[in-house]
């Protein structure tokens, strides 16, 4: 009888014990990341007063930012409006008109062009969906990000707005991807 | 044929012998893909899609040429036929170019749909894909030779559907290739059928080219607005600046009467519902003579203000009103209800192009008498009188060409001109231009005033002998001659009778009453009781009629016209100035002859911005859906309910809309008074609930289908999207024997489209519509 109550209590104290030294193992853990930070140099990115087109900020190859509408090599618009971003996108925030290329006017290397490409930021979610979606991958995600705006009409983006500039081409208006206006 | 069964993947099914192994198989849900079949069109098995595995035979067989049998054990899916599915796929891509996403079919692509499924997007082949330039056809039909598969479903169509035969294959093996039977244009009806079927990208459409892509429209199922046929299409429309536009017509439904024909007009002229002429603000004509933009407000108040003192000083019969054949059913029994109950006139008419009302009096209480337009795809044998059915009646056309073709049924053509349904007419008879009342005494055995010939006399023997017969006869047929027709047909065991007019809906516009002698559903106006609540005060006295309306307004004794959807002064050849003492009011899209004279102009919608219903030629009762819509016009119904409203009339009376609409349901005199409202006791019986907005058309029909018994068919029916045959039988009419029927035919061609079609850019845009000339019928 004074046996097995004596055994009971040891295993009870043991059970104790042992989770008393596990949460001081899971502090120390934690604890040891944070004083190893506290020992490395300080890097702060600089934005917005750090130096070049996006003022400090560092951002990802892979960032999904403000769309961007490219051209091939010839310095015709890759979008040949064929409908499948609009088709794709979740919010359905791409709006597109489509027309014919003629001899006298070719906007694309394709029998179509896109006439009106819209994107209302207002309620793109940047899933990238309509980049997976293209076929021609004419539309691709930039690193723009500086969206903002206090008035909504600002945000729906123009086919103007989104185009790469027309690089090898003197004398065209150069489109600026980064600098959304 | 006896029936037999069979097995398909271990289904027993039984279809009637004959039956194609394909049509036994999709009838049961087994699904066969198919490029070269198709319903309706001769056999071909050029594309070996359709594989499949019959048992005790050593290769596979095509499913679209093997008829069913007794027995027959069939495999539709295993992997051989999935292997030799794919390979057929893969030489088709062979010189298929991958451009889906420019291509007009892409979402919508029969090659797409079968590469999805069997999967051959990877080809073995590295050779370079032959490339052509694309074709232009004609302004409505562009070839992309590559694209095409080489089903020969465009060549069938154009030859056996249309009876056109423009298409043809050139070359023989490889080099093959679908040519226009101009050289380098196509010389054919501009139907867009080869486009409708082509099951690649390979025929693309003129309106539709590179415009959009199929998931991005609206697709819309409304009623063709030109001819009398009434075809339904369904309408793809996107959104604009200004409202919704149309970009494309098609009906691949296959949904209406029409199966899936459409003509030109179907299918390209809804073009003028953009054009930028059209009129989208209220035009008032100033003291100095010019028209001017005012506002809504303005225009209305001025044109009930001078319709009111008009009235009130010089008496209702000094107003005329002119309806119009396209607009909806709503709007033209409102319109003559507007005219009779608000202006108290019975001066109201419309552009009349057969004798509807002679027709409903020869038939009256006789059951079952009319033919669908669905009639002339299975009856066993057509009389055809008079009119050019391919010109006029495009659908009609089609109905029977498929209809001699498929159930070899028998066609007997009396003209006098000799059109082209003469080819598949198993007799033709051509007669002297105003011969038809003589033919049809004739016909009846009475042989004076008519040479007969022996052929004449074959035709005769002929007829007499058939056991089913429709019979359909154009605006050559009036008043006593319709009388005799149908004495005569009905002599014959089984008849069926159509007449044909010409406007998408100038039977409806007859059957609403837009005539100065007959209410809706052709009362008369002397039996009028029926009538007497809704029409307290209605004029007893037939009121004048179209040209006894210009007369009176030349004669200085017509105060004001209200002209709605209609060119009188062109159609007429009216002279402008015998207006200018009238105050005319017009609701028109365009700056017509008409509403170039007019004192008030407000923009109207057409049938596709519009709801309600429509009856073609033949009454058939189909629902019309708003597709488009046009920023700044509004519809002819609304503007009605608006006129009357600043004329000072109470709109609850004119269109019953709202809860109890002309008493309280009698509660406060006791429901036993018999004071009870009609209306709200017939929607309780009809279990239909009130309307509630004065604009809304479905009121109004409300009030049709109770007020005129012909139109009293099911409405559960009507708005599923299919048409109703209206009851002509139930139709109470006398008619004067001296009444003037005023028809004045249209003499439409395929290309033209009364005033209408005069809009449509695209209609003039195809060389024929240079080259065919109207049809001569004998005008008033």
């Amino acid at each position: 009888m004074t046996r097995g109550w004596c055994k009971e209590y040891t295993a009870a104290s043991y059970t104790v014990v042992m989770s008393i030294v596990r949460n001081i193992a899971g502090i120390t853990k934690g604890m040891s990341i944070t004083f190893r930070e506290m020992l490395q140099p300080t890097e702060v990115e600089n934005y917005p007063d750090g130096p070049g087109p996006t003022r400090g900020a560092v951002l990802q190859e892979r960032f999904r930012g403000a769309h961007e509408l490219q051209r091939d090599e010839n310095g015709l618009e890759k979008c040949v409006a064929c409908f499948l971003c609009a088709a794709a996108c979740p919010s359905n925030c791409i709006y597109i008109e489509a027309a014919e290329n003629t001899a006298e006017q070719r906007i694309s290397s394709a029998e179509r062009y896109a006439k009106v490409y819209n994107i209302d930021y207002n309620r793109c979610i940047f899933c990238g969906y309509c980049v997976e979606a293209c076929p021609t991958d004419a539309i691709t995600h930039g690193h723009g990000f500086e969206l903002a705006s206090l008035n909504a009409t600002n945000l729906v983006m123009r086919k103007e707005d989104m185009l790469v500039a027309n690089v090898g081409m003197p004398g065209q208006l150069a489109a600026h991807s980064d600098s959304l206006k | 044929m006896a029936d037999v069964t069979f097995t398909v993947d271990g289904k027993k099914l039984t279809a009637p012998a004959g039956t194609l192994l394909i049509d036994a198989c999709r009838k049961a849900g087994i699904e066969i893909p198919a490029f070269c079949y198709y319903p309706g069109l001769s056999l071909q098995a050029a594309c070996r899609m359709c594989v499949v595995r019959l048992e005790k035979v050593p290769k596979l067989q095509t499913a679209c040429t093997t008829p069913v049998a007794e027995g027959m054990v069939v495999t539709t899916e295993s992997d051989e036929i999935k292997q030799s599915r794919k390979a057929i796929l893969e030489l088709l891509l062979g010189n298929h170019p991958l451009d889906c996403p420019v291509c007009d079919a892409g979402g919508e692509c029969e090659l797409q749909d079968m590469t999805f499924k069997y999967g051959a997007a990877e080809s073995k082949y590295v050779e370079i894909k032959q490339h052509r330039e694309e074709q232009q056809w004609s302004p409505v039909v562009f070839f992309d030779r590559p694209r095409c598969i080489l089903c020969y479903r465009c060549v069938r169509v154009c030859g056996e559907g249309m009876d056109v035969w423009a298409l043809g294959v050139q070359n023989r093996g490889v080099s093959s290739v679908i040519s226009p039977n101009g050289e380098d244009h196509l010389d054919c009806e501009e139907c867009g059928m080869c486009i409708d079927i082509c099951p690649v990208g390979a025929l693309t459409s003129g309106t539709y080219r590179y415009k959009t892509r199929p998931w991005e429209m609206n697709h819309v199922a409304t009623v063709c607005t030109h001819c009398g046929d009434g075809c339904k299409t369904t309408l793809g429309v996107r959104s604009v600046d200004d409202g919704s536009e149309i970009i494309r017509g098609d009906n691949r439904d296959k949904s209406g009467m029409n199966g899936d024909f459409l003509c030109i007009k179907g299918r390209y002229a809804f073009d003028f519902t953009t054009r930028e002429d059209r009129i989208t603000k209220p035009l008032v004509r100033q003291p100095n003579g010019q028209l001017a933009e005012v506002s809504w407000e303005q225009a209305l108040e001025h044109a009930g203000m001078k319709l009111r003192e008009i009235r009130d000083t010089r008496g209702g019969s000094a107003i005329g009103v002119i309806g119009s054949t396209r607009t909806t059913n709503e709007e033209a029994y409102l319109l003559q209800k507007f005219a009779r109950t608000v202006l108290n006139t019975n001066n109201i008419d419309h552009h009349r192009t057969a004798d509807y009302a002679s027709f409903a009096a020869a038939l009256q209480g006789k059951a079952g008498r009319t033919a669908s337009l669905r009639d002339f795809l299975t009856a066993p044998a057509i009389l055809l009188l008079g009119n050019d059915a391919t010109e006029q009646h495009p659908a009609l056309a089609w109905n029977i060409r498929s209809n001699v073709r498929q159930n070899r049924a028998r066609l007997y053509v009396a003209n006098h001109a000799d059109i082209k349904l003469h080819r598949q007419a198993k007799s033709f008879l051509q007669i002297p231009q105003d011969g038809y009342a003589a033919l049809v005494q004739y016909l009846a055995g009475n042989e004076a005033g008519f040479d007969g010939t022996e052929i004449s006399a074959a035709f005769r023997e002929a007829l007499r002998k058939e056991e089913s017969l429709v019979i359909a006869f154009g605006s050559e047929f009036r008043g006593r001659d319709i009388q005799s027709l149908v004495d005569f047909g009905l002599g014959l065991p089984n008849v069926k009778f159509a007449a044909l007019g010409d406007y998408a809906n100038s039977r409806g516009a007859a059957d609403m009453g837009l005539m100065p002698d007959l209410l809706p559903g052709y009362v008369p106006l002397a039996a009028a009781k029926h009538f007497g609540e809704e029409y307290p005060s209605l004029p007893s006295a037939p009121g004048l009629d179209m040209l006894q309306m210009f007369d009176a307004a030349e004669a200085g004794n017509l105060g004001a016209l209200y002209v709605v959807g209609s060119n009188p002064v062109e159609r007429y050849g009216i002279d402008p100035t015998a207006l200018k003492n009238t105050f005319l009011i017009v609701q028109d899209m365009f700056m017509t002859e008409t509403a170039a004279v007019a004192d008030v102009i407000f923009p109207a919608a057409n049938l596709y911005e519009k709801s309600g219903t429509v009856t073609n030629t033949y009454g058939d009762l189909q629902l019309a859906k708003k597709a488009a819509d046009k920023a700044g016009v509004r519809t002819d119904f609304e503007l009605i309910v608006r006129l009357a409203d600043k004329m000072g009339a109470d709109p609850k009376k004119l269109v019953p809309f709202g809860r109890g609409v002309r008493a309280d349901m009698g509660q406060t005199r006791g429901a036993q008074s018999g004071e009870a409202d009609r209306h709200a006791v017939w929607l309780a019986a009809n279990n239909l609930e009130p309307k509630l907005s004065p604009f809304d058309p479905f009121a109004v029909f409300d009030e049709i289908q109770r007020l005129v018994p012909s139109y009293n068919v099911s409405r559960f029916e009507l708005l599923g999207g299919q048409d109703k045959q209206t009851r002509s039988d139930l139709v109470q009419i006398e008619l004067d024997p001296a009444r003037r029927d005023l028809v004045l035919p249209a003499n439409d061609t395929l290309f033209t489209s009364g005033t209408l079609g005069r809009y449509s850019r695209m209609l003039h845009s195809v060389m024929e519509s240079r080259t065919t000339k109207p049809a001569e019928t004998a005008a008033d």
